[in-house]
């Protein structure tokens, strides 16, 4: 009998592990430490100069970039015209203006060749 | 003397620049499921997207790191695994619209064909004699259209074990709505 409750409880084990280990939850880059700081057109110039070894230190860090807003769509910013946000939330455009200094944290998922441009996402602002 | 030579740069640059449209925000997604297993979908909603509008050429470049999962663990192994994102974190396509003009798009769907090379995970294929739709509404550009590829195209292996869960045919559906600049 005991032995056989001991089997159950370990298959439960293994089961619980295996779906928390198939289902886990996505990266939560708002409550993420950024491990870099960076500012706009320093980052673009990295980029520019060695894609490479820009790819190698930025590709899926959590990075913040302080800067001027340039352009704005509903699910998107772009800072001085180096570096594109793609926001998680919608809402948050609304409250921001062309011109304003801000500072956001997101996902560096790499560089845009053909508009010379990099590339976050799941953007939140910071400021 | 010096600021005058980049002004007139600029004019004449501007008077040679051609019509453009284009966007940041261009959606890719890609499909592999199998009927009855888990889906293995993606959805990419930060894709460029340009086309000349004088004689048709058209280049979209797609981060592989934007394609989102619904499942962690398949975006990670995505990644990882199969694209190889770290290696190669781009994806490149450059083409041409065939018979393009501005006067054939209305605000309804227009067929054109178009041609060019795509490449992904270090590979390079033709794409040939794509079916695409444009339109025009509200000074929006919008092209959108499908196409198939198959994993073996870009060299990527499926092991054993999965493949009876990934399809070998994956499907490919854009959608770009694009700006004048």
């Amino acid at each position: 009998m005991k032995k056989k409750i001991t089997f159950i409880v370990i298959v439960l084990i293994f089961a619980f592990l295996g779906y928390n280990y198939l289902y886990q939850e996505h990266r939560d880059i708002y409550n993420e430490y950024a491990q870099f700081s960076v500012l706009p057109n320093d980052i673009l110039k990295e980029f520019k100069t060695n894609s490479s070894i820009a790819e190698g230190k930025y590709l899926n860090k959590t990075i913040e970039i302080t800067g001027t807003v340039t352009e704005i769509t509903e699910t998107d910013i772009t800072i001085n015209n180096a570096v594109f946000c793609n926001l998680s939330t919608n809402l948050e455009t609304k409250k921001i203006k062309i011109n304003t200094k801000i500072i956001i944290k997101g996902r560096c998922i790499g560089y845009d060749d053909l508009l010379e441009i990099v590339k976050l996402d799941q953007c939140n602002l910071k400021k | 003397m010096k600021y005058s030579a980049i002004i007139i740069a600029f004019i004449t640059l501007n008077t040679f620049a051609q019509t453009k449209y284009l966007t940041k925000t261009g959606v890719v997604n890609f499909e592999a499921s199998v009927p009855s297993f888990e889906e293995v979908k993606a959805n990419n909603k930060s894709v460029t997207a340009i086309i000349n509008t004088e004689n048709g050429e058209f280049a979209s470049l797609a981060l592989i790191k934007g394609f989102r999962f619904k499942n962690a663990l398949m975006e990670e192994h995505f990644n990882e695994n199969y694209a190889e994102s770290d290696k190669y974190p781009k994806a490149i396509f450059k083409g041409q619209i065939n018979d393009f003009t501005l006067k054939k798009i209305t605000n309804k769907d227009t067929s054109f064909n178009i041609d060019g090379n795509l490449t992904f995970h270090g590979k390079t294929i033709e794409i040939k004699a794509n079916k695409v739709s444009i339109n025009i509404k509200n000074e929006i550009l919008t092209i959108s259209g499908n196409f198939l590829v198959k994993a073996s195209d870009f060299d990527i292996d499926i092991p054993k074990i999965v493949k009876s869960k990934i399809s070998e045919n994956i499907k490919v559906i854009f959608n770009f709505s694009m700006l004048k600049k």
